[in-house]
């Protein structure tokens, strides 16, 4: 209660901060936007995020700023709804006159956010989208700070199919789910099949629908056709659900699927089931830039209310991490005033620099963005057993190869 | 297979059947929707893993979460229903709708947002009956199950809080003549709702071992199928109505329609509604809706 | 000039209205729709489809719409006839999960990728219908038609014995709710020119019930006041981070418990256009 109380006192206070700033916006202040699902059904990684970027924050203003400006981040929380962050943005470009907007995180959001992005010429980057082809439709404004799931599966798969000796496969997704039926009902049965494996319900693959609690119906049929991999076209939060009835069933055959399922939850789930999944970043990864990013964020996330206590950073949060970097380093190379009377041309050149990007050093090593507004970046291809996760392949999802 | 499913299809039905109860206890006496039910029974259910969580065995843990559960109720029935009985039945309803919303939220700001899981060694046992597979765990939730509907029908029907209760369903004033507090039936209407919807939280938490604060939202509108199905006014209903959705659910993934699903299971309701609105074990009533 | 954020959320209240408008014409003759969305959806996938793949202009299109789902409305309106009270709203919430349930599977409309392609419209033409459709409720709420429908909400038997044909205007109001909510579907799909079944679900229904009661369910002023307010309220309370969508739940509550017959109603309308009496 006394913390309740708390939070509500600082929202008051952060409200008042937030409201007397738009009146005083400073010459000498950097605004940049952002919009995350801090609640709602995805709250844990929206509040992750906001934690991941007022850390950033306070990095950049204590090193001084961004070419003596202080950067201030205005974060608006869309409870996953798609209108909200429609809304959301609308704020932040027309009320809050940032110079570029960090997020949405959902797929959903994006569909709806990205072409208010190009009504109002901002910059919308999302850090966790992967159905496909949105930012492609919605081109110049969007990006997708993350790869699609058809080039990633092709490098998943042959592995896949090496490491596990695997024959055949059947299908199980979340009907509900825009990416997770791309993932299990266009992308892997192509590709399977093109591996020589065979998917033995490619024609009627096995649904179940987000919010389900009970699969075990799916699974006893899963289990009938008796295949040598299992492809679960899921979010990590439903794949759980699943992977739990699978074990309980003993059907204890490796598993496949795209980004959504990476998290530590699935980890616990069924740890004797191996998953593997294509990643850009998990936390216990081994690059200098990850181990320093995880050593930092890990202890405020835990310390944070709301979180659980033993949360590691995700990828969403080195994904929207990412973005916010990226638009800092345009600032600062790209001429940039901030100025109010140059709102519309510092949002071009922040546009410019994102279509333009070359060699920014991200957490899996280069990234660039393609022509359909995708990252192009080094990933691997983990596979999680017995409680975490390690590369198995490294891959780029540049079309020639090579990042 | 066909056994298997069977089985998955009666464990499913179990879920159904309490929940439905749940619905039915208040929609059948006091012809008010509570939309709150299905996070009554997901609050059921984070107590109930709060507490095996502290290393308590399952029946502290379902008195744990049939208590929290039924408090809230009561909760609802004092500031949602009570001051609002006179007023048309949808108001109420959307009361109760505002408290799903605080429930909601306020266990995802204490729990989080991501499911919640049992450490997978527990509750894990199971056994082979020929070529079908039982786990420990589904025997409980039907045995339970079976076992808190035989109670509720006992109270129902043979004591003097279960006439009071029916004689309330039937006619409020009728019932205030015959000397029957209102205000204390419609108490215990709710208090056994919250304990049925606590009790399946648990049960079903424990079995499936994976929780959310959301996975209320469209289990509750399921169950509210089931009631339907099974009628408002009879407690075997929703234990004939579970089970039968249950394994048409169950079997409609089966053979292919695991998409139809949904389609299957609201058009039958509907079905149900409009060749046989008392439902399948209604007996004759007529039902009477009041004004919205 | 208006902040393109207020103008945003103008637009999603001029489509709630009309949603909410929906609502209140069939509750009028004491009918609860828990199932408008499915109509909204109907009407959004109908209109977008006409203007994407025909090319329609999109006022035709959301005539035709609208028509399409009033004889949808008016099928289901025949067979609620049997149903009362609470037993209708849970039909209709039925019919609702079907609908939601059916696009998701039809995919010659993208099934649950939902479906692209439509013009994003103006304020000024949402707000066009949104005060059109308005004006029409309150020209029927002063004719002698609303006195039937509102016979039939007070005591039906009796409004059969004096002569209404009570079947008429029940299965009419569904008809006529049903356009209304299709209107609300088309320019919704025109507004964030993108749609996916999970825009028609339950909670969307609810929503529209909600804004009805909330604002007061005897007038159609009401339905103005109960869109806006949940429109607003939600982004109002942001300063509560965290605590902002519990905070909405209490004072949904709030509101009910103190104003159980909706924030507007006769005597407070009367009040406010200075208009002395009842009508």
């Amino acid at each position: 209660m006394v913390q309740g109380r708390r939070l509500f006192l600082s929202g008051l206070v952060t409200a008042a901060l937030v409201s007397s700033a738009q009146f005083a916006y400073a010459q000498n202040t950097i605004t940049i936007g952002a919009i995350v699902p801090s609640s709602g059904p995805f709250a844990e990684w929206g509040r992750a995020n906001t934690v991941t970027l007022d850390m950033l924050e306070k990095q950049i203003n204590d090193g001084g700023g961004i070419n003596g400006a202080k950067l201030k981040l205005v974060i608006l929380d869309d409870a996953a709804k798609p209108a909200q962050a429609a809304n959301d943005l609308r704020k932040l470009a027309g009320d809050d006159k940032v110079l570029a907007v960090a997020g949405p995180l959902t797929s959903g959001a994006c569909e709806v956010t990205f072409p208010v992005a190009n009504q109002m010429k901002v910059v919308s980057t999302s850090q966790a989208s992967s159905k496909p082809g949105v930012a492609k439709a919605n081109r110049p404004w969007a990006f997708r700070n993350t790869v699609d799931e058809g080039i990633l599966a092709k490098t998943s798969v042959p592995y896949f199919k090496k490491a596990f000796n695997v024959k055949s496969v059947a299908i199980i997704y979340d009907a509900k789910d825009a990416v997770s039926t791309a993932i299990a009902t266009k992308i892997m049965p192509t590709i399977f099949t093109e591996n020589g494996i065979k998917v033995s319900n490619g024609d009627s693959p096995i649904s179940f629908n987000t919010g389900d609690l009970d699969v075990s119906a799916q699974v006893t049929k899963l289990k009938s056709l008796n295949p040598d991999g299992v492809v679960i076209g899921a979010d990590y939060s439903q794949a759980v659900t699943v992977l739990r009835e699978m074990k309980r069933q003993g059907l204890m055959k490796p598993v496949i699927g795209g980004t959504p399922l990476i998290s530590s939850a699935i980890l616990q789930a069924a740890p004797e089931i191996p998953v593997v999944a294509p990643a850009t970043f998990y936390a216990t990864m081994k690059t200098p830039k990850a181990e320093k990013f995880v050593s930092e964020l890990q202890p405020l996330l835990r310390k944070t209310s709301g979180l659980p206590k033993d949360i590691e950073p995700s990828m969403y949060d080195a994904n929207i991490y990412e973005i916010v970097s990226m638009y800092i380093d345009a600032i600062k190379k790209a001429d940039i005033t901030g100025k109010p009377a140059d709102l519309e041309a510092d949002r071009t050149k922040i546009r410019d620099y994102m279509a333009n990007l070359k060699g920014y050093e991200g957490f899996s090593g280069p990234v660039h963005f393609g022509a359909d507004g995708d990252a192009v970046k080094n990933f691997f291809i983990v596979q999680g057993q017995n409680g975490s996760w390690g590369t198995k392949v490294t891959g780029c999802s540049a079309s020639g190869g090579g990042c | 297979m066909l056994l298997q499913q069977l089985v998955n299809g009666l464990t499913l039905g179990a879920v159904y059947t309490l929940i439905a109860l749940a619905f039915s206890l208040v929609m059948g006496i006091l012809s008010v929707l509570n939309l709150a039910i299905g996070e009554l029974f997901m609050l059921g259910g984070y107590i109930g893993f709060a507490v095996i969580a502290m290393h308590f065995p399952l029946p502290v843990a379902l008195a744990a979460g049939m208590a929290g559960a039924a408090i809230l109720s009561v909760v609802i029935q004092k500031v949602a229903y009570e001051p609002l009985r006179d007023a048309p039945l949808v108001t109420p309803m959307l009361s109760t709708l505002g408290f799903s919303i605080i429930l909601q939220n306020v266990v995802t700001n204490v729990w989080g947002s991501d499911p919640l899981q049992l450490p997978s060694e527990m509750f894990d046992n199971r056994v082979a009956l020929g070529s079908v597979d039982i786990g420990v765990m589904q025997l409980v939730v039907v045995g339970a199950t079976v076992a808190l509907v035989a109670i509720v029908a006992y109270i129902v029907q043979q004591t003097s809080v279960g006439r009071a209760l029916r004689a309330v369903a039937e006619s409020r004033e009728v019932a205030r003549l015959l000397g029957v507090s209102v205000n204390r039936v419609t108490l215990v209407a709710f208090l056994i709702s919250g304990l049925l919807a606590g009790a399946a939280g648990v049960l079903i938490s424990l079995h499936y071992a994976a929780i959310t604060p959301y996975i209320g939202v469209d289990i509750g509108l399921k169950a509210i199928a089931v009631m339907v199905i099974g009628g408002t006014t009879r407690v075997f209903g929703a234990l004939i109505a579970g089970p039968l959705i249950g394994i048409v659910e169950v079997f409609t993934i089966a053979y292919g329609g695991s998409q139809i699903r949904d389609l299957v299971v609201y058009g039958l309701m509907i079905l149900i509604l409009l060749l046989r609105p008392q439902g399948l074990l209604g007996g004759s009533r007529q039902d009477v809706g009041p004004r919205v | 000039m208006m902040s393109t954020y207020y103008a945003g959320l103008l637009a999603d209240i001029g489509i709630l209205l009309i949603g909410t408008l929906s609502v209140y014409v069939i509750l009028a003759t004491g009918q609860l729709s828990l199932g408008n969305a499915g109509f909204m959806g109907i009407g959004s996938y109908i209109a977008s489809f006409l203007t994407v793949e025909w090319h329609w202009p999109l006022t035709v299109a959301l005539v035709i719409s609208a028509l399409a789902a009033s004889m949808i409305g008016i099928i289901v309106g025949f067979p609620a006839l049997r149903l009362k009270g609470i037993y209708l709203a849970i039909a209709t919430l039925g019919f609702g999960e079907m609908v939601r349930s059916f696009f998701l599977n039809f995919d010659r409309m993208g099934g649950s990728s939902g479906y692209h392609g439509m013009q994003h419209i103006s304020l000024a033409y949402i707000w066009l219908w949104a005060a059109g459709i308005f004006l029409i409720v309150t020209i029927l709420e002063r004719s002698q038609l609303w006195l039937e429908l509102r016979a039939v909400h007070d005591d039906e038997t009796a409004a059969g014995l004096v002569g209404l044909n009570t079947t008429h205007i029940k299965v009419g109001a569904f008809g006529f709710g049903a356009a209304i909510a299709a209107i609300a579907g088309g320019l919704f799909a025109h507004h964030y020119v993108y749609i996916e079944p999970g825009n028609f679900g339950f909670e969307r229904s609810i929503d529209f019930v909600l804004a009805v009661i909330l604002g007061g369910s005897t007038v159609g002023a009401g339905a103005v006041v109960g869109a806006g307010l949940l429109i607003l309220l939600p982004e109002w309370l942001r300063f509560l981070a965290d605590w902002r969508l519990a905070a909405f739940g209490v004072l949904l509550i709030l509101v009910l418990l103190l104003r159980r017959q909706g924030i507007l109603d006769r005597p407070l309308l009367a009040k406010l256009t200075f208009r002395s009496g009842a009508w």
